[in-house]
């Protein structure tokens, strides 16, 4: 064992107890149906979204680490309100976006909000 | 018989001194490390830019940094410097160099104060160093200062420019220095405020991504973009760049084209007034590079 891994062995346990301290309130909603809604209206066929199975397409940006994005669709700022008024209306937020109006609900946009936020 | 079980029992307490060395060597060695990762987690390391570093400690940084620039810039071929170009110079160092070095009998602006290390005084540098190593900094920047890689502003011929004036720092008088400065303001003939965007275009050559990959340093394009194959902040500002090769749209907006990547690069806010994505005056070469190699991330 060298010494290189020694350090890094005793290091791990004091990164591990540290940084995550950060944490928001959740957004309203209810993740596992914002889950569903996500299957249902298709988002992975534009979209890599981790967590959602066969949620591979490449037509927009991944969905990794949404949660922790600074700006949604490269214009609004990324809170929790601005997040499902993108989803329900994006022309409204950006009238040249390739994202089309889905006609999502309030109820599932708040839920699929809900399911983003997790992606940290 | 006596004699053998002397052997024996010195042999044994060697072997015993044995253990005992190594178990200090490897205790010493776990304590080593638990010091250094206590020293970084529980940050006593103080980064403040006004806790300079210790004295040896400075003079061994200061030799790193003097024998890295010197081994590299012998590589450089340095133009005979003339007036001409000090002149041309001048005007880029009234416009990107003065802020943080100053000019003679001219202060540097608020950001070149309090800077861990100091922008050094130019003329005094000039002083103690040949123009090869005035060159190769400005155009490869200095990591761990506030120096930037000026290469993705300037052309070599104009980073000469520049250093054919610093060479000459330090016989300027602050008067002269003023006087030089004052005749501009008459004549306000060029555009000062301009003159990277003046500078004569680079020959087109075929798209490089690796220049481009060094590009994203180069614009500081990871300070807001998660990029595969660099190494950088980690930032979630604007959208990761992995898979933007097979990406069907650039911005939500735009066609995944190399064309359209390259005027996306250039000119961000006319494609998408809403952006946030800045306009970085990204030349024409430089993108096209950017765009090669973002379209190999797949």
């Amino acid at each position: 064992m060298t010494a290189r891994t020694v350090c890094l062995l005793l290091l791990a346990p004091l990164l591990a107890t540290g940084c995550s301290s950060d944490e928001a309130e959740p957004p309203p909603g209810d993740t596992q149906k914002g889950r569903a809604a996500i299957r249902e209206y298709g988002c992975g066929s534009c979209h890599v979204i981790p967590g959602i199975s066969g949620a591979d397409g490449h037509t927009g940006p991944s969905l990794e680490r949404i949660a922790k994005r600074v700006y949604l669709a490269g214009v609004l700022p990324n809170t929790p309100d601005d997040m499902a008024r993108w989803i329900r209306e994006p022309e409204t937020v950006d009238p040249r976006t390739a994202m089309p109006n889905m006609g999502v609900s309030e109820s599932d946009a708040r839920d699929i909000t809900a399911y983003l936020y997790t992606l940290k | 018989m006596n004699n053998q079980d002397r052997q024996d029992s010195v042999q044994k307490i060697r072997k015993r001194i044995e253990i005992h060395v190594g178990i200090a060597i490897a205790a010493l060695v776990v304590a080593m490390g638990v010091g250094a990762a206590g020293f970084v987690y529980w940050g006593a390391y103080n980064v403040s830019a006004l806790q300079q570093h210790t004295e040896p400690v400075f003079t061994i940084l200061n030799l790193a940094l003097d024998r890295s620039i010197r081994q590299r810039a012998e590589e450089v071929e340095p133009p005979p410097l003339t007036p001409e170009m000090a002149e041309q110079g001048r005007l880029i160092y009234q416009n990107k160099c003065v802020q943080c070095h100053g000019a003679p009998g001219v202060g540097r602006d608020d950001v070149g104060k309090g800077m861990t290390p100091v922008p050094p005084n130019l003329a005094h540098t000039a002083k103690t160093k040949n123009a090869d190593e005035i060159f190769w900094p400005i155009k490869h920047g200095i990591k761990m200062t506030g120096m930037p890689s000026w290469q993705f502003t300037f052309t070599d011929e104009q980073i000469w420019n520049l250093t054919a004036f610093i060479m000459r720092l330090p016989e300027l008088s602050p008067a002269e220095y003023q006087e030089l400065v004052a005749n501009d303001s008459v004549e306000e003939s060029t555009d000062r405020n301009d003159v990277s965007a003046s500078a004569p275009a680079r020959d087109t050559a075929l798209p490089d991504p690796e220049r481009g990959k060094m590009a994203m340093y180069g614009y500081a394009c990871i300070a807001c973009h998660r990029i595969p194959g660099t190494v950088g902040p980690h930032s979630d500002v604007g959208p990761p760049l992995k898979g933007i090769g097979e990406r069907r749209y650039i911005a939500g907006v735009l066609a995944n084209n190399p064309e359209n990547m390259v005027r996306w690069l250039r000119h961000p806010t006319e494609v998408d007034p809403l952006t946030a994505m800045p306009d970085l005056d990204v030349t024409e070469q430089d993108a096209r590079d950017m765009a090669a190699y973002l379209e190999t991330l797949r």
